[in-house]
């Protein structure tokens, strides 16, 4: 038996269409594709900040001399930290313990004797560990205001052996948003995309309708072309959706060209379409189509495609596995197109890896999509 | 340029893991007739109408489509074959016209014939004054009147109708035959499958399936005759 018989245009657009008004009776589907991008800007674009403001200070100041009072107001105007009198009579950790306070400040006394003598006066800073990622940005805080405050309370120093001067282009202000929201293309495309085409080829299987679709003349492909057209619509929908926000409200700028961001679009919302109707053609059940989607779309997406987490710093393992997911790639050209903007040389690599999963997910797809009912 | 189908079964067999469905099944479904697949829940019925769709690929044995006489490829018969399955398969959300519309596209019918055709199938189902009414919201006769006008939407030469009076009142299933009359004749082959023992005697030709065997073939009468009993009640009765 032939696997694809033939294509014809008009078959596949009248798939297309009868999906189109599936979609628009359907509100569960329409509820998804714009309740899904909505709510995950609103989780990813205004609650995640990796900047971290007034994050809670213990100061245990035994000098109180005008110094080590400039030197706590230095941590307090920094706007990073809220300033509390250590008040326990025992170790200041006492705050950290109870909850009180994320971080310690000790200045032992004659600390303003020794910045006068020109000596070197030691301060202690205790920070909660329990969080890793917090800890790693207020260790950051803490050596920019020591740095800040050893030429306010010293004078500048005469003379400095490595003159280190750091400027982060692409994003200035390391603002988090800048680089949170484009990663959201991504995993809205990627969730929408697999998702819905997964429930839309299950569902046809499960109410029975594929048996009698099978016995016409409409082949596969047709059915499989026809089916994701209406996806590739509503895919394209959430990105702008997402774009607009990105630019309009957290001013992202947009430094590449719109004709490679709408192919790789195009290009990743096919990969992500492909990969759904993989997961429909050999799950058949809705139920099971819908946490095969969350496993192998969400997950990755989120967790293994650098949207968050850097793949630099994962276990060798993890860096390799990642080169087989589409997200990473998508990922690399998104970011690079909203914040540096190289041209399409430099992300030949992304697109060819992109290209070539989408051959390999779509052949696969259409081979297990066969044009009988066997079990 | 009207051409007669046949379908020949040689020895078919189907298997579902341990179960066998079909077991070394021969029969002969001549041309021009209606016949009648009839058996209780579970003799192999629906696999029956789903390997002559193509819709199952048989373990063992043949199944031969002759047109006018001359063994004929399936590929070539598969454009003149419709069928109609057991299950629920139509479209909810979806009315009947908008259902009459997308088979149109899908057999690609010229307007012209779809605008006539269409009518007439609306005019003998009585079904024109719920052409826009959803699937969803038919009755059970009426669902299944859908489910053949949409198969029946391509004038089809070989008919399969997979239990189409299933669950249906009985006011609504004499309907349902009556219209099967109205579609038989010298050009067109019907195959339904029942469980309906009374709906046997409807049939031209009958093929009584037990455990995926064929246990008796032919004419209504004579099949009574053979087997010595005045109904296929009784006939089922004195076989249990």
């Amino acid at each position: 038996m032939k696997l694809i018989g033939g294509f014809v245009p008009f078959r596949a657009l009248a798939v297309a269409r009868k999906e189109f008004m599936h979609v628009m009776r359907d509100p569960f589907t329409i509820a998804m594709a714009v309740g899904v991008p909505v709510i995950l800007v609103i989780v990813f674009g205004f609650a995640i900040d990796f900047d971290f403001r007034g994050i809670r200070m213990a100061v245990y100041d035994h000098d109180d001399s005008r110094l080590s009072r400039q030197l706590s107001e230095g941590f307090s105007s920094s706007g990073y930290f809220t300033v509390i009198d250590g008040r326990s009579p025992g170790a200041p950790v006492t705050e950290i313990e109870d909850g009180t306070a994320a971080a310690a400040l000790v200045i032992n006394p004659g600390f303003e004797k020794k910045i006068a003598r020109g000596e070197s006066a030691p301060v202690q800073v205790i920070v909660d560990g329990s969080d890793n990622q917090k800890t790693g940005v207020v260790g950051g805080y803490i050596s920019g205001i020591q740095k800040a405050m050893t030429v306010k309370l010293a004078g500048a120093p005469a003379y400095e052996p490595i003159a280190m001067r750091s400027r982060f282009v692409y994003n200035p202000e390391l603002n988090t948003q800048w680089f949170i929201v484009p990663g959201l293309i991504v995993i809205v495309t990627g969730l929408l995309s697999i998702l819905l085409t997964a429930l839309t080829v299950a569902r046809e299987w499960e109410n029975g309708s594929m048996e009698m679709l099978l016995s016409t003349p409409v082949t596969p492909l047709e059915i499989i072309a026809g089916k994701i057209l209406p996806y590739v619509g509503l895919g394209l929908l959430g990105i702008t959706f997402v774009y607009v926000i990105a630019r309009m409200v957290f001013s992202v700028p947009f430094k590449g060209s719109y004709v490679v961001f709408f192919a790789a679009c195009l290009l990743f919302t096919t990969t992500s379409l492909a990969q759904g109707l993989l997961i429909s053609v050999v799950t058949r059940q809705q139920q099971k189509a819908m946490q095969a989607s969350m496993m192998s779309g969400l997950l990755p997406s989120m967790l293994l495609s650098g949207f968050i987490f850097p793949i630099e710093s994962m276990p060798v393992f993890f860096q390799y596995l990642t080169m087989i997911l589409p997200p990473r790639w998508f990922m690399i050209i998104i970011r690079t197109l909203f914040l540096k903007g190289t041209p399409v040389e430099g992300l030949a690599v992304p697109f060819f890896a992109l290209t070539l999963m989408t051959v390999i997910l779509i052949t696969v797809a259409v081979r297990k999509f066969k044009r009988d009912v066997e079990p | 340029m009207n051409i007669r189908y046949g379908i020949y079964l040689d020895k078919l067999v189907k298997r579902f893991g341990l179960t066998t469905a079909i077991d070394s099944l021969t029969l002969a479904v001549e041309p021009g007739l209606l016949h009648g697949v009839i058996g209780p829940d579970g003799a192999g019925k629906t696999t029956l109408l789903r390997l002559m769709a193509g819709l199952l690929r048989p373990a063992g044995g043949t199944i031969t489509f002759t047109a006018n006489g001359e063994n004929a490829d399936f590929e070539h018969v598969r454009p003149q074959l419709a069928y109609m399955p057991s299950r629920q398969s139509l479209y909810p959300d979806l009315s009947i016209e908008e259902h009459l519309e997308f088979f149109k596209s899908l057999y690609q019918l010229a307007p012209d014939v779809y605008r006539e055709r269409a009518s007439r199938l609306l005019g003998i189902t009585r079904l024109e004054r719920f052409r826009g009414r959803k699937v969803g919201q038919l009755s059970g006769g009426m669902y299944k009147k859908v489910g053949l006008m949409c198969a029946l939407l391509r004038s089809p030469a070989v008919l399969l109708l997979d239990e189409p009076t299933n669950g249906v009142d009985p006011i609504s299933r004499r309907e349902f035959w009556e219209l099967l009359y109205q579609l038989s004749g010298e050009h067109i082959l019907i195959l339904i499958s029942t469980a309906y023992m009374d709906e046997a005697e409807r049939c031209s030709r009958v093929h009584l399936l037990d455990s995926g065997r064929c246990i008796a073939s032919g004419e209504p009468a004579q099949v009574l005759a053979g087997e010595k009993v005045q109904s296929f009640d009784e006939l089922w009765m004195k076989r249990a």
